[in-house]
């Protein structure tokens, strides 16, 4: 407390000094925050060590500081079993179809119930928000998917999430926000609904649409329960099921000796751990520079609450 | 944030009186550009609400739902005589609430610090890492944590028995399974969760802390009376949807974590739900059952949650 004191004395001297000098308040948020810093860094730097280091290595010390005795071969391995990148095709087409279906049914739905009014909207709008907090659950998906010869397909990974109501609903409010004489203009000039939507609606709100397409992906992309239930065929597996299954093999010490045998030196932790940075490499590269994207989307949706 | 939006979602009414087929007409573009849209909710969502029908049926695998028999509240009086659903029913609750003890106050105090910290560029960076994890799926953060707390070659095991102190089994021992949950739910959550909180600390009016400073506030009573006030509303709404929401505990964390060992403090709700649905010989309605009883249960509470929020005077949910 009489740290504090002395801070607020010297900031009743001159009150720009409450912006520049550095204090001991500042040395113990550093602090904090570095040393949660390195509680973020820590599990993915341990994981990518054991995924280079040999079997033994890994074996005499699991807490390592630096890697020692370097192997590449978990990598090598891994990029010639075709299951993996078998995972990042079925991804790639969940991600690129999903998205453009989620888009279009979002975009069309929400710019619809932007319009001022018209019959059955208000029913339609709570018939909507119900779906929000009430569903069917497991078993009657699971059954429809069944009854509507789905099962087994890629689709069944991309058709039933086609649209998310809370997105939907952030995208509306971006509408709704827009200037009405926008549209008016445009109404005057003889434009229909359609090439409204378009032509004048859509390019300029290109921030919402980046935003919410960034969020689709990337719930397409960290799917895997959807296949748990719908998907048989391994050959059809999204990249997260497959790396699901990777990581919960339970090494027995019999398979230990078949890969002993098969792999050499290379342990099979550290197998797994090679494939869970393989799939995990493109989110992390593009993250940083996406970051903002979902900051603003986060931002909309409360702000316009 | 989830859902506060709705309230100024509801149609307004008084509308010109106008025939209803007119007016239909005169906006049949819309309503084609929404179909859809409206298709998919109905084939997506209403068809599967129908399935609930299922908790009041005995599931018949040959003539389906419709040509299932009913059976009044069978499953439901089944479900109530089960020791494993009340295990799941008490973990869902205690895991919920303890999440909410841990892992709610983790954001406020993370976004405070990060709001004081004055170096920007490090402060980027830190944000980065902070929030990256919760764009990762449960699927590879289970990854990290077994790296971490696998019972024989984990790292915190084996940094135990080099610091010589005694090892622990979170992963297999259902004493720590819930402290790993918790865990593991922070680092996961804490950094993005904090965002909301930032955002709302840093279109505070800067004049205020000017105000402040000539009063000769330091930057704790700053905290205290400029930027609490400030966030707190905004505390209050999240609380309460996360008190909604305490019927889901986490399926895809715990799935991705637990095992049989731990079912007896892991085990939630929906976990429950799966393996009732697709382990051993599946029992379709009573996983519905469980199902219909967990939302209901779910809707009474966020109902509620709405009703307090609005009695103290903030935004409501619905």
């Amino acid at each position: 407390m009489a740290k504090q004191d002395m801070e607020s004395k010297t900031k009743r001297r001159s009150s720009v000094s409450y912006m520049t000098k550095r204090s001991p308040l500042d040395a113990v948020i550093f602090v904090i925050i570095t040393l949660g810093f390195i509680i973020m860094v820590y599990p993915f730097y341990n994981s990518f060590l054991i995924s280079i280091v040999s079997k033994a290595q890994y074996l005499k010390t699991p807490f390592m500081l630096y890697p020692k005795d370097v192997t590449w071969q978990s990598y090598e391995i891994l990029f010639r079993t075709p299951t993996l990148w078998d995972g990042y095709k079925v991804t790639l087409i969940v991600v690129f179809f999903g998205v453009l279906y989620n888009m279009f049914l979002t975009t069309t739905l929400a710019y619809g119930l932007s319009r001022k009014r018209f019959p059955g909207k208000g029913i339609l709008m709570n018939l909507i928000i119900v779906t929000m907090y009430f569903g069917g659950g497991m078993i009657p998906s699971y059954l429809l998917i069944k009854k509507l010869g789905l099962m087994n397909r890629i689709s069944a990974l991309i058709l039933p999430t086609g649209l998310n109501t809370f997105y939907m609903l952030i995208m509306r409010n971006y509408f709704q926000s827009l200037p009405a004489s926008l549209e008016e203009s445009a109404k005057i000039d003889g434009a229909r609904d359609l090439t409204i939507l378009f032509r004048i609606i859509l390019p300029i709100s290109a921030p919402v649409i980046s935003t919410i397409t960034l969020f689709y992906a990337l719930d397409r992309w960290n799917d895997w329960f959807g296949a748990v239930l719908y998907i048989k065929d391994v050959k059809k597996y999204p990249l997260q099921l497959v790396l699901r299954n990777a990581l919960s093999i339970v090494i027995t010490p019999e398979m230990d000796h078949v890969l002993k045998n098969s792999i050499k030196n290379k342990s099979p932790m550290g197998l797994k751990m090679a494939a869970l940075f393989l799939s995990m490499i493109p989110i992390m590269c593009v993250y940083p520079f996406v970051q903002k994207y979902f900051v603003n989307g986060i931002m909309v949706g409360a702000i316009k609450g | 944030m989830e859902t506060g939006m709705i309230s100024s979602s509801r149609s307004k009414t008084g509308r010109p009186k106008k025939s209803l087929v007119r007016e239909i007409k005169a906006n049949k573009h819309i309503y084609l550009l929404i179909l859809p849209a409206v298709l998919f909710y109905l084939i997506f969502h209403y068809v599967p609400m129908y399935g609930v029908t299922l908790a009041f049926k005995k599931f018949n695998f040959v003539k389906g739902i419709t040509g299932s028999k009913w059976v009044g509240l069978t499953n439901f009086k089944y479900i109530i005589s089960e020791p494993e659903f009340w295990n799941a029913f008490k973990n869902t609750i205690i895991i919920s609430f303890g999440k909410l003890i841990w892992g709610f106050p983790m954001p406020i105090i993370l976004a405070i610090l990060f709001s004081e910290l004055r170096m920007n560029r490090y402060k980027k960076v830190a944000q980065t890492v902070f929030t990256f994890p919760n764009f990762l799926s449960w699927v590879i953060v289970a990854g990290f944590v077994r790296a971490i707390f696998a019972d024989e070659s984990g790292v915190y095991n084996a940094l135990m028995t080099m610091l010589h102190l005694p090892q622990k089994s979170f992963l297999g021992n259902p004493k720590h399974f819930r402290s790993l949950l918790y865990l593991t739910g922070i680092w996961k959550g804490a950094g993005w969760g904090s965002i909301i909180y930032l955002a709302t600390i840093s279109s505070v009016d800067p004049t205020l802390y000017e105000a402040a400073a000539i009063d000769g506030a330091g930057r704790i009573r700053n905290i205290i009376h400029i930027k609490w006030p400030a966030i707190k509303s905004t505390v209050v709404l999240l609380l309460l949807l996360n008190i909604g929401g305490v019927m889901s505990a986490g399926f895809d964390q715990i799935f991705n974590l637990y095992n049989p060992t731990v079912y007896s403090t892991g085990d939630i709700i929906d976990t429950y739900v799966y393996r009732l649905s697709f382990e051993r010989a599946p029992r379709f309605e009573v996983s519905v059952a469980v199902d219909t009883f967990k939302s209901v249960i779910n809707f009474m509470l966020l109902f509620s949650a709405d009703r307090f929020a609005k009695l103290i005077g903030e935004r409501g949910i619905f």
